[in-house]
C-alpha cells in the first residue's frame, strides 16, 4: 500500500493549519460572550476536538484501508455515499464564515482604501489549484508552512507580551458557565479540526507511538490558540469584543512599531500566507469527496464545482453575509458538532466491524 | 500538447495581468494625493465637531528643507462627519494610518469625551494606537503652535509624550485603546496628559500663547513658522483624570511621578529630593536616579477593604547642591540615612496624596476595583459600589542605596 | 549494410556518400592485397596515421586477414566494424578507416587530434579556495577531469550519439553501487528517445530530460567544475557529458543545488551557512523588494514607516509616471542593460556599464522621470539576483510577474501568487526527487547540507533526498 503523507506531515498539518484560522475574527467572538474567560472557552473546544482526535487516532491504528473504504464496507456503496455528501456539505458550510472574514480582512484593514471586489477573487484560483493535487501535496505545504505559521504567531505574540496585563483574565471561571459553554457553541464552526485526521485515515503509514506523536502536535496547536487567545484578552481588556481582527491589532501597540513602522506585517504576512491555504482546506476535502462519490477522474471539475459554490457565496449573497455568519454561529452549530465532534467518534467501531466481517468470513 | 496547452493558458493570462497593469485602475490610491495626518485636534462647540488635522507636506529632497505642515479644519456633528468634511474641500484623501496623535480641546470636557473619540476605536483604518492628550484651551490652537523642537507641532508634541519610554517616568502618556478600555472597563476610569504650553526657559504656563493665528471653518491655513509661538514648549507632566469619560480632577506633576512609580517600571527616572537635614544642621538638596523600582499594589478583605502599597527603590545619587567633599565626588557614595529617610517620607506622602485624589474624584486610575474582581471576586458585589469609601490605605516606602 | 569484400564496391558506396573533400583516401598496399585508409583531414592526426598505421602497413607480409591485421597496428584504440553505419559514425568522430580488399568489415582506429579550448578556470563558478580546473568543450578530456578524481572502477561511463546530423557522442556518468538503477534506466530511456537534428549543447538535452516541458524552473542541474560534480555523482546522481558543451548536466536537480556554491565546501561550516542564508535572503530581496515597495505605495501607506514615506513623497514628486510604472520600465531598463552588457564585447561592455549605471541613472533622477527610491530597489534587486547566478534567468521573468501581480492587486495578490508557485513547487517531481526537498517534504537528516551546512563529520550519510543504493558515506572512527 503506498500511503500519500507521512505521519510527521499529519503532525505539522496541524501546527500549519490549526491555530491561524482562529486568529481574525473567533477571538473577538469569544470575548462577546466569555470575555476574561474566553481562553477557557477555546480551550473546552480544542478539548472536545482533542477527544475526537483520541478517537480518530484509534481508528487510524486499527484501519487497514481508508476512510471511504471503511464507510463502503460497512454501509455499503449508497449509504457510504450519502454520508460522505454530509460532509461535502459540512465542509462546504465550514468554509464560509473564515472565507467570509478573510474577505473582510482584505477589504477593511490590509488595503488603504476599500479594494475593488475583484481583490478576493484570486484566492479561489488558488483553492480551484490546490484542489486539483494530490493528498501529498497537501503534507508537503504542511512540511513547509508549519514554519510560517509559528514565526508568524511568535512575532506577533512577542510583540504584544509587554502590552500585556495577564491579570486581566482572572478571575478564573467567574464569567459563568453558561456564557463560556455559550462562546464555544458558538464557535464550532471555527474548531472541528480532528475532522481531518478521519481523512487522513489509511492515507499514512500509522507505526507505534504515531497517535501520541499526533497528540502532542495537536496540544501544542491547541497551546498556541489558547495562548494567543489569553494575550489577546490580557492586551484588549474591556474592548477586546470590539477587536473584530485580532491578528493586526493584537501588536501594534509596542515601541517598535512607534519606531520603524509596522514590524508586525512580517508576521501578519507569514499568517496569512498559512491562512490562505488553511482556508483551502475544507475545499480540498470538499473536492476529494466529490471526487470519490461521483468517481470523476479529472481534478479540475471537482475543483471548478466546489469553488464555483464558495465563489457564488461569497459574490452573490455577499449582503446577507451577517445573516449568514449568525446562523453559522447559531442554529447551524449544532450541525457543526455532529459532523466534527460526534459522528467520528463512531470510527473506530466501524474498524472493529470490518475484522468483526473478516473473523467470521 | 497538453503541457504546451497550460503553457499557452498561462501565457494568456500573463498577457491579461499585464493588461490591467496597465489600466491602472483598481482603485489604487495616489500617495502624493493623499494627506498624510500626523496629528488631529478636536474641539467641540454647542453641538458641532471641530476637527483640525495637521498634515505633513514633504519638501523636495534636493532642497534639504524641513517638512512643512498645513492644517486643514473640519465640521461636522460628528468626528467622522467632520473628517469627511475636511476632505471634500480640500481634495485630500485623509489619511489616518499615521496618525499618532490625537489632542481633545477643554471644550470637550464638559461633555464625554469617548464620543470624540470612539470614531478613532471603532474605525479599522485608524490607528487607536495614537497618543491622546488633553489641551489646556482649544486643541486646534495647541496644534498650530510651531516650537524651536520641530516644526510640525505634532511631532514636537510626541516627543515631549513618548520622553517616559526611555527616561524618566513624569508623563502618564495614554493611547486610544488603553483610554477606551480604561472607560469601558468596570471602574469606568481613565487619563490623559494634560498639555500645557510653556515658553523656553521658562516653566511658567504661558497662557497667551495659545492665541495663535488659526483659521476656522472648512477653510486650510497653511500655518508656517509663527514668530509669536517659536519659543513655545509643551508640558505634558500634567495628567487629567476622567470618570465615565468626563474630566473630574487633575494630578499634578509630582503625584503623576508617583502615579507612574506605582504603575510603570520605574528605572532611570529622576527623583528630586529637597531640604534634607543633614548630620551637621545643614540642609541640602539632593537629585537621585531611580535604579530599580519594585511597586506593589495588594488589596486585602480579610480585615476590611485594605489597599497595601509598597514601594521599594534602589537609587544612587545623581547630583546635590552643596559643595562636594572628596568622598562625595567617589562615584560610589551610599545614600545617607538623611537622604534614605527624606526620599521615603516624601514618596509616603505623594503616595497618601495619590489615594486622596483617587477618592475625591472617583476615578479608580489605580484600577483597585479591577483588582477587587479578579482577586477577590466573592467580595467584589459587597465593596463595588463603595470601595472607595471604605478603602483603607497602607503604605511602606523603602529607599535603598547601592550596597 | 554491410561492409562487403569487395574492396571497389565499398570505396564506390563511400564516395556517394561522402561527396566531401575534407575526406582522404589513402590507397595502401597490405602485404599482397590492396586497403585504402579513409579518415576526415582535420580530425585526424597525421603523425600518428604515420606511425601507427602507415608504418605497420608498409611493414605487413603475407596474407592479410582479419586477425592478423587487428594484432598488426600499434593504434591502441582499435575496433572492428562491419556495417556502414559504424564506419560512418567512426570516421565522422575522427576516427581513421582501414578496408582491405577480401575482408568484409573494416578496422576503426581511433587517432583523433583537432584544436581544442585549454582547461581553466569556469567564469560562472569561480571560487577563492578550491580547485579551479573546469570542464571544457571536448567529451574525452570532460571524460579524464571525472577519472582524475574518482579513480573507482565502479565509475562509470556509458557512451552514445544524439542528434540526426550532429552524431554528437553523449556520456552517462555514475557510480555503480551508489546511484539508483531506477535513475540509470528512466535516464536512458529518456535519452534514447532524444530525436532531434542536432545536439549544439548540453543544454538541448537538458530540455528533454524534464517532466514538466513548459516549467519556468529549471529541472535539471548542471556544473562547469570536476570537483563538483564528482560530489554530485558520489551523492548518487548521475552526470550527462555533451561532446561540444563545458557544462556537463546532472539529475536528480533539487531546487536548493543553486544556493550551494563550490566555496561553500571549502570554506568553514559557519561562514558557509552565514552565506548560505545571505543568499537566501538576497534572492528573497531581488524577487520581492520591487513588488512589495510598489503595492506598498499604491495600496497599503501603512506599511511605510512615516518618515520613509515622507522621504518617498518627497523624491516622487513632479514624477510623471506611476510607482508602478515607474518601477516597471526601471526594470525593463535594466534587463536592457543587464542584456547589452552580456552580448557586447567586453570593452564597449564596460561603456555600457558605466553609461547605464551612472549617467542613465543619475540623469533620469535629476530629470525628474525616475524616483531615488526607485533606482535604488531595481539596483539592489538586480545585485542580489545575482547571489544566485544559476537562477538569475529564472528569478527575473518570477520578479517581473510579481511586480505585474503586485502592481494590480496588491500584497494580498501576491502573497496568493507566491502561494500558488509553492503548491506548485511542493508538488513538483523530478526522476522520483521532489525539487523542493529536504524542506518539503521534510528530510531533517539532509537540512545540514541545506540554508545550514553541517561540519564534514555530520555528513555520515548521503542525502535521503536523492535515491541511492549505498547510504553511507563515510565512517567515523571514533
Amino acid at each position: 500500500m503506498k500511503f500519500q503523507l507521512k505521519t510527521r506531515q499529519v503532525c505539522l498539518f496541524f501546527i500549519a493549519f490549526l491555530p491561524v484560522i482562529k486568529l481574525f475574527t473567533l477571538p473577538s467572538v469569544f470575548a462577546q460572550t466569555a470575555r476574561e474567560d474566553m481562553w477557557i472557552s477555546a480551550t473546552i473546544s480544542l478539548l472536545l476536538d482533542f477527544i475526537t482526535l483520541s478517537f480518530l487516532i484509534v481508528a487510524c491504528k486499527k484501519a487497514q484501508t481508508n476512510f471511504f473504504g471503511l464507510l463502503e464496507n460497512n454501509f455499503g456503496k449508497i449509504a457510504s455515499k450519502i454520508i460522505l455528501m454530509l460532509y461535502f456539505v459540512f465542509f462546504s458550510l465550514k468554509a464560509i464564515v473564515p472565507l467570509g472574514e478573510q474577505k473582510d480582512y482584505v477589504e477593511l484593514t490590509l488595503y488603504t482604501l476599500m479594494p475593488s471586489k475583484l481583490y478576493f477573487l484570486p484566492f479561489f484560483a488558488l483553492a480551484f489549484y490546490l484542489c486539483t493535487k494530490h493528498l501529498r501535496v497537501l503534507g508537503r505545504l504542511s512540511d513547509v508552512l508549519w514554519v510560517l505559521s509559528v514565526i508568524g504567531l511568535l512575532i506577533l505574540l512577542s510583540l504584544s507580551l509587554p502590552n500585556a496585563e495577564f491579570d486581566a483574565i482572572l478571575p478564573i471561571g467567574a464569567t459563568g458557565v453558561k456564557r463560556i459553554l455559550s462562546a464555544s457553541f458558538k464557535a464550532f464552526n471555527w474548531f472541528g479540526d480532528a475532522v481531518y485526521l478521519m481523512f487522513f485515515i489509511g492515507e499514512f503509514d500509522f507505526r507505534k507511538k504515531d497517535g501520541l506523536k499526533i497528540s502532542i502536535s495537536y496540544l501544542i496547536s491547541s497551546l498556541l490558540v489558547v495562548i494567543f487567545m489569553a494575550v489577546f484578552y490580557s492586551v484588549f481588556t474591556s474592548i477586546a469584543f470590539r477587536q473584530r481582527f485580532a491578528l493586526t491589532e493584537i501588536s501594534k501597540y509596542t515601541a517598535v512599531i512607534n519606531n520603524i513602522g509596522r514590524f508586525d506585517y512580517f508576521g501578519i504576512v507569514c499568517l496569512l500566507f498559512s491562512n490562505a491555504f488553511a482556508l483551502s482546506i475544507p475545499l480540498y476535502f470538499s473536492c476529494r469527496i466529490l471526487n470519490h462519490v461521483f468517481n470523476i477522474n479529472k481534478k479540475w471539475i471537482s475543483a471548478l464545482i466546489t469553488t464555483a459554490i464558495q465563489l457564488i457565496i461569497m459574490t452573490v449573497f455577499t449582503q446577507y453575509y451577517l445573516s449568514i455568519e449568525k446562523l453559522m454561529t447559531g442554529a447551524l452549530s449544532i450541525f457543526f458538532f455532529i459532523m466534527a465532534n460526534v459522528l467520528p467518534l463512531a470510527t473506530p467501531f466501524l474498524t472493529f466491524r470490518r475484522k468483526q466481517n473478516e473473523i467470521n468470513a | 500538447m497538453k503541457s504546451t496547452l497550460k503553457a499557452k493558458i498561462l501565457l494568456g493570462l500573463a498577457f491579461v495581468l499585464f493588461l490591467f497593469f496597465f489600466s491602472n485602475d483598481f482603485g489604487l490610491i495616489d500617495v502624493e494625493k493623499t494627506s498624510i495626518i500626523t496629528a488631529v485636534a478636536i474641539d467641540k462647540e454647542d453641538q458641532t465637531f471641530t476637527v483640525t488635522a495637521q498634515i505633513a507636506v514633504p519638501e523636495a529632497t534636493d532642497t534639504n528643507s524641513e517638512n512643512l505642515k498645513a492644517q486643514l479644519s473640519g465640521k461636522g456633528s460628528t468626528v467622522g462627519a467632520a473628517l469627511k468634511d475636511l476632505g471634500d474641500v480640500s481634495g485630500w484623501f485623509p489619511k489616518l494610518a499615521f496618525c499618532n496623535l490625537i489632542i481633545l480641546g477643554d471644550s470637550l470636557t464638559d461633555t464625554n469625551v469617548i464620543e470624540a473619540l470612539d470614531y478613532f476605536a471603532k474605525t479599522l483604518r485608524v490607528q487607536d494606537s495614537a497618543l491622546v492628550a488633553l489641551a489646556e484651551n482649544s486643541a486646534k490652537e495647541l496644534l498650530s503652535i510651531t516650537t524651536p523642537l520641530d516644526n510640525i507641532s505634532a511631532f514636537a508634541l510626541q516627543k515631549v509624550m513618548l520622553k517616559n519610554q526611555g527616561f524618566d517616568r513624569d508623563v502618564a502618556s495614554t493611547d486610544i485603546k488603553t483610554f477606551c478600555s480604561g472607560y469601558y472597563s468596570r471602574n469606568g476610569s481613565a487619563f490623559m496628559p494634560l498639555i500645557k504650553t510653556v515658553n523656553s526657559g521658562d516653566n511658567s504656563s504661558d497662557e497667551s500663547s495659545s492665541d495663535s493665528s488659526t483659521k476656522g471653518g472648512s477653510s486650510g491655513s497653511s500655518s508656517s513658522a509663527d514668530a509669536k509661538n517659536k519659543d513655545s514648549l509643551f508640558d505634558a507632566r500634567t495628567t487629567a483624570l476622567f470618570k465615565d469619560g468626563y474630566k473630574v480632577g487633575e494630578l499634578d506633576p509630582e503625584l503623576t511621578l508617583t502615579f507612574n512609580a506605582l504603575t510603570q517600571n520605574f528605572s532611570d527616572t529622576t527623583l528630586p529630593v529637597n531640604d534634607v537635614l543633614e548630620q551637621d544642621g545643614k540642609t541640602n538638596n539632593y537629585l537621585l536616579t531611580v535604579i530599580s523600582s519594585t511597586p506593589k499594589l495588594i488589596l486585602n478583605v480579610n480585615d476590611g477593604l485594605t489597599l497595601d502599597i509598597s514601594l521599594k527603590l534602589y537609587c544612587k545619587i545623581s547630583d546635590h547642591a552643596s559643595q562636594s567633599s572628596k568622598d562625595a565626588l567617589s562615584q560610589n557614595t551610599p545614600l545617607s540615612t538623611a537622604v534614605k529617610k527624606k526620599a521615603q517620607d516624601l514618596m509616603t506622602e505623594r503616595i497618601n496624596a495619590l489615594i486622596e485624589v483617587e477618592k475625591q474624584t472617583e476615578c479608580d486610575f489605580l484600577k483597585i476595583k479591577e483588582k477587587l474582581y479578579r482577586y477577590h471576586n466573592k467580595q467584589y458585589s459587597k465593596y463595588k459600589d463603595n470601595f472607595l469609601s471604605v478603602l483603607k490605605t497602607k503604605v511602606n516606602v523603602i529607599v535603598e542605596g547601592q550596597k | 549494410m554491410k561492409i562487403q569484400k569487395d574492396l571497389q564496391k565499398n570505396l564506390n558506396y563511400i564516395k556517394s556518400e561522402l561527396q566531401s573533400d575534407d575526406v582522404s583516401f589513402l590507397d595502401l598496399s597490405i602485404g599482397n592485397k590492396n586497403g585504402v585508409l579513409v579518415f576526415v583531414n582535420d580530425l585526424v592526426s597525421k603523425n600518428q596515421v604515420g606511425e601507427l598505421i602507415l608504418r605497420p602497413a608498409f611493414s605487413f607480409k603475407g596474407k592479410p586477414t582479419r586477425k592478423k591485421l587487428f594484432g598488426a597496428f600499434f593504434s591502441p584504440e582499435k575496433t572492428e566494424v562491419l556495417t556502414f553505419d559504424d564506419f560512418f559514425n567512426d570516421l565522422l568522430l575522427g576516427n581513421a578507416m582501414l578496408i582491405v580488399d577480401g575482408i568484409d568489415g573494416a578496422l576503426s582506429f581511433g587517432l583523433k587530434e583537432f584544436e581544442k579550448r585549454a582547461i581553466s578556470e569556469p567564469p560562472t563558478s569561480t571560487v577563492l579556495k578550491g580547485p579551479r580546473e573546469g570542464f571544457v568543450e571536448c567529451l574525452p578530456v570532460n571524460v579524464s577531469l571525472i577519472r582524475r578524481r574518482l579513480k573507482t572502477p565502479h565509475l562509470r561511463f556509458e557512451h552514445m550519439t544524439i542528434g540526426k546530423y550532429s552524431k554528437t557522442p553523449v556520456a552517462i556518468c555514475y557510480i555503480n553501487g551508489i546511484a539508483d538503477k531506477n535513475l540509470i534506466k528512466t535516464l536512458k530511456e529518456k535519452l534514447n528517445k532524444i530525436d532531434i537534428d542536432a545536439v549544439l549543447d548540453s543544454s538541448y538535452v537538458s530540455k528533454f530530460l524534464g517532466e514538466r516541458d513548459t516549467s519556468i524552473f529549471k529541472q535539471v542541474g548542471n556544473t562547469e567544475k570536476p570537483d563538483i560534480l564528482a560530489g554530485k555523482i558520489l551523492e548518487g546522481r548521475v552526470a550527462i557529458l555533451v561532446d561540444g558543451s563545458p557544462i556537463v548536466l546532472t539529475v536528480p536537480y533539487l531546487l536548493i543545488e543553486d544556493f550551494q556554491s563550490p566555496s561553500d565546501y571549502y570554506s568553514s561550516p559557519y561562514s558557509a551557512t552565514v552565506v548560505r542564508l545571505l543568499r537566501a535572503f538576497s534572492v528573497m530581496l531581488a524577487l520581492f523588494l520591487p513588488a512589495v515597495y510598489v503595492s506598498a505605495e499604491l495600496f497599503h501607506l501603512q506599511l511605510i514607516p512615516l518618515s520613509f514615506l515622507l522621504t518617498i513623497v518627497n523624491s516622487i514628486k513632479g514624477i510623471p509616471l506611476s510607482p508602478s510604472y515607474e518601477m516597471f520600465f526601471t526594470l525593463a531598463i535594466f534587463e536592457v542593460l543587464n542584456e547589452a552588457s552580456v552580448r557586447m564585447p567586453k570593452y564597449v561592455g564596460m561603456v555600457v556599464s558605466i553609461v547605464g549605471g551612472l549617467v542613465l541613472g543619475e540623469t533620469a533622477v535629476n530629470a525628474g522621470i525616475i524616483s531615488a527610491p526607485t533606482l535604488m530597489i531595481v539596483a539592489l534587486s538586480g545585485i542580489c539576483l545575482y547571489t544566485v547566478p544559476e537562477m538569475e534567468q529564472t528569478f527575473s521573468v518570477l520578479r517581473l510577474l510579481f511586480l505585474l501581480v503586485a502592481g494590480t492587486t496588491g500584497l494580498y495578490g501576491l502573497i496568493l501568487s507566491v502561494s500558488a508557485f509553492i503548491i506548485y513547487l511542493v508538488s513538483f517531481e523530478n526522476y522520483d526527487t521532489p525539487l523542493c526537498a529536504p524542506f518539503s517534504p521534510l528530510i531533517t537528516a539532509d537540512m545540514k547540507d541545506g540554508f545550514y551546512k553541517g561540519f564534514i563529520k555530520e555528513h555520515e550519510f548521503r542525502p535521503q533526498s536523492i535515491k541511492n543504493v549505498n547510504n553511507r558515506r563515510m565512517k567515523i572512527k571514533k
